[in-house]
């Protein structure tokens, strides 16, 4: 929920940042043509009316240009009108001679002045405009250039410029203005997107908190409350309801059929072992046939047993779990359970040990379950060590509860297999379970969990492959009754 | 004693009818609930061995039809039901014990034993073979008025192959006798405990009364 909560507003921010930068470029863009444009028209009215200036004064006097110590220059009169332009101005003979300047002009430094007037040495030229760069004083102008051939021979040209940063609100301010208010923005939209998305989400979380609880397992027959809103949120707990109903009946059916099925194999299972057992125990029966009998006596008992499992587990599932409780000394289920394990280490040549207190533990419980379950946890660990390992079954009493542990030296369970160990018919090794070499019903530990779970305890396992496994079962004591 | 037997299926009503009588029971064997609740309430038998799947008339139904004519003869009842409350159904309807499908017959027997109250002549709480004699009262063990020590598992499969006596008994047999468990196939925990009975009951005297038949099971005999 959280990754989609962040997702959705990386995807906010991302979607605004682009449109603010698209937005943004634009702007700037059309900003600089604009502003080009306004620096263009003013110098065009500048130009034309100092061309007009000259054109006139020509006409009217016929020679504008003197010359004093070989340097040529514009009449004063002339000039002086020139002078008074708001802008840089400068006129040139058809060299690229200067031959007047206006009065904003002279404050240029010698270099900057040489650089204004570069583009008059190409005289003539046709009317143009152009960026120059004056130098770090001055910054850069925009130019206009205008050929001038109706001011008299001695007239080349005039040009005029003016400061970029002349325009209005320039685009550079526009620029700075944008970095900075675009952060601002964005950590605005991240802000108000993480929270839209999480109120967005938070009907979801509800339905996910409400689905947790209801599958449990002993809760299927709860639904969602569907809101009115008719939304997509509405539609979403109606088709999760839908589902849990189609849910409910299919796990009723299943629970139902796993009830009838092992009912009714039962009944089958007992006519079959009456006649086995009949000719098994009948003094006339030769060898060979009584061992073919046991071997069938044998595989009728797997048959039982699984049967008997599916059953109760399926019972289980329904919350209806047959135990039949009652006052027991637990040290006396152990040494039962520890007597066997001792004889089937002998058989596999796995050394069985057990501990438990020397005193009574006393504990309401079902003595039938309490020892499968141990004769499942012992004969499993016995199972899965190899000749010369030690099983230890120990028993310990607190004040809460009691502890029964099996631990072994065996070949132990890999990290990813730990979480399915206690699943119906989960095997670690699928290929070994079809050789035989390890061969059992696949029902023991889950039966086992069970057991643990129906008194109230809990089962857990510890294991580093290689080195062993440790089962633990802990059983609580009912609460002490306030006398 | 007499016992009546009401039971639908006929192999497992057989199986049982002819197991009662090799352990010198008298047992009849009916099929229907209706033919079982008239023979019952004659009163001429010492214990009844109730089916409760039944034609004609269900076993809850029988139970509860001898009871409340005042009938006291102790009642078994067979059922592949397991579940507690049914079992506690049966029990309130007046039966005294149950046995659950599918049993073994050393179980079924167990329980007509105990309701029966078999008389002391018929068996004797002493078991012997050769010189090796089992109290099944104190569950001592001696061989030539030696005392040999047992652990319980080892008592219980002696005493199993003692009441057999004569008899090849299996392994599997064994095994559901003393453990009530289902070991995995290939598990030979009753080799075990035969080579530690045979150890404590046969070293050191010349005749064995510990066999293996070879294949086939275990059986004591002098």
């Amino acid at each position: 929920m959280a990754t989609i909560r962040r997702r959705l507003t990386l995807w906010y921010t991302v979607a605004l940042a682009a449109t603010v930068l698209a937005f943004g470029t634009a702007l700037y863009i059309e900003r600089r043509h604009a502003s080009d444009r306004e620096l263009d028209q003013r110098l065009a009215l500048e130009a034309d009316l100092a061309y007009r200036w000259l054109t006139q004064s020509y006409k009217v006097l016929g020679r504008i240009v003197t010359t004093s110590n070989l340097k040529p220059s514009l009449d004063p009169a002339i000039s002086a009108y020139l002078e008074a332009a708001r802008d840089y101005l400068i006129v040139a003979d058809t060299s690229g001679q200067v031959l007047a300047l206006s009065d904003v002009t002279r404050t240029l430094n010698a270099p900057a002045l040489e650089r204004l007037s570069a583009p008059l040495d190409t005289l003539p030229v046709v009317r143009h405009t152009g960026v120059l760069t004056l130098g770090p004083l001055n910054g850069s102008v925009r130019y206009l250039l205008i050929p001038v051939d109706s001011a008299g021979p001695a007239v080349g040209g005039l040009l005029v410029a003016t400061p970029l940063r002349q325009a209005s609100f320039g685009p550079t301010d526009l620029l700075r203005s944008m970095l900075f208010i675009a952060p601002v923005i964005l950590l605005g939209a991240v802000l108000v997107g993480y929270w839209l998305a999480g109120t967005s989400l938070r009907p979801v979380e509800g339905i996910m908190d409400e689905v947790d609880a209801i599958s449990d397992g002993t809760s299927l027959h709860r639904r969602l409350a569907v809101p009115l809103s008719g939304d997509e949120i509405a539609r979403l707990a109606q088709t999760v309801n839908g589902m849990l109903t189609r849910l409910e009946r299919s796990f009723a059916s299943l629970h139902r059929f796993t009830a009838d099925a092992s009912h009714e194999l039962k009944t089958p299972l007992q006519v079959l072992r009456a006649g086995v057992e009949r000719a098994l125990t009948h003094p006339g029966t030769p060898g060979e046939i009584i061992q073919s009998l046991d071997e069938t006596l044998a595989q009728i008992n797997q048959m039982t047993e699984m049967v008997e499992n599916l059953l109760t587990l399926a019972r289980a599932d329904e919350g209806r779990a047959p135990l039949s409780v009652e006052e027991s000394d637990l040290r006396e289920v152990v040494a039962d359970v520890a007597e066997t394990a001792g004889m089937l280490g002998e058989d596999a040549g796995v050394s069985a040990v057990h501990a438990m207190p020397g005193s009574p533990v006393r504990l309401a419980i079902d003595r039938h379950r309490i020892r499968e379950m141990l004769l499942n946890m012992v004969t499993n660990a016995i199972k899965y060590t190899p000749q010369g390992g030690t099983i230890a079954l120990t028993l310990e009493e607190d004040g809460d509860g009691v502890t029964f542990t099996v631990q072994d030296s065996g070949i132990g369970i890999a990290a990813g297999d730990l979480p399915h160990i206690f699943e119906r018919f989960w095997r670690a090794d699928q290929a070994r379970s079809r050789t035989g070499a390890r061969p059992g019903t696949g029902l023991g530990l889950a039966i086992t969990k069970w057991i643990a779970e129906a008194h109230g305890g809990t089962i857990t396992v510890q294991s580093r492959p290689g080195r062993g496994s440790v089962f633990t079962v802990r059983l609580p004591k009912p609460p002490v009754q306030a006398a | 004693m007499k016992i009546l037997v009401v039971e639908d299926d006929r192999t497992v009503g057989q199986y049982v009818k002819r197991g009662l009588e090799e352990q010198r029971y008298q047992a009849d064997l009916v099929e229907d609930g209706m033919e079982g609740l008239r023979l019952a309430s004659g009163g001429r038998y010492d214990l009844i061995v109730l089916d409760l799947r039944l034609p004609e008339m269900n076993g809850l139904e029988v139970l509860r039809t001898l009871r409340d004519r005042g009938n006291t003869t102790p009642i078994l009842v067979l059922t592949a039901q397991d579940a507690v409350d049914f079992k506690v159904q049966a029990l309130r309807a007046g039966a005294d014990d149950y046995v659950t499908k599918p049993f073994a017959f050393e179980e079924l027997l167990a329980r007509v034993e105990a309701l029966g109250r078999r008389p002391k002549e018929i068996r004797s709480p002493v078991l012997r073979v050769g010189e090796l004699e089992l109290d099944m009262e104190t569950r001592e063990v001696k061989r030539g008025g030696e005392r040999i020590e047992l652990t319980p598992k080892e008592y219980t499969v002696l005493e199993y192959l003692m009441r057999h006596a004569g008899r090849v008994m299996s392994r599997t047999l064994i095994t559901e006798y003393a453990w009530d468990y289902h070991f995995d196939p290939g598990t030979n925990i009753v080799d075990v405990v035969i080579n530690r009975l045979r150890k404590k009951v046969d070293s050191g005297h010349s005749q064995k009364l510990v066999h293996t038949v070879r294949g086939v099971g275990y059986v004591v005999k002098a």
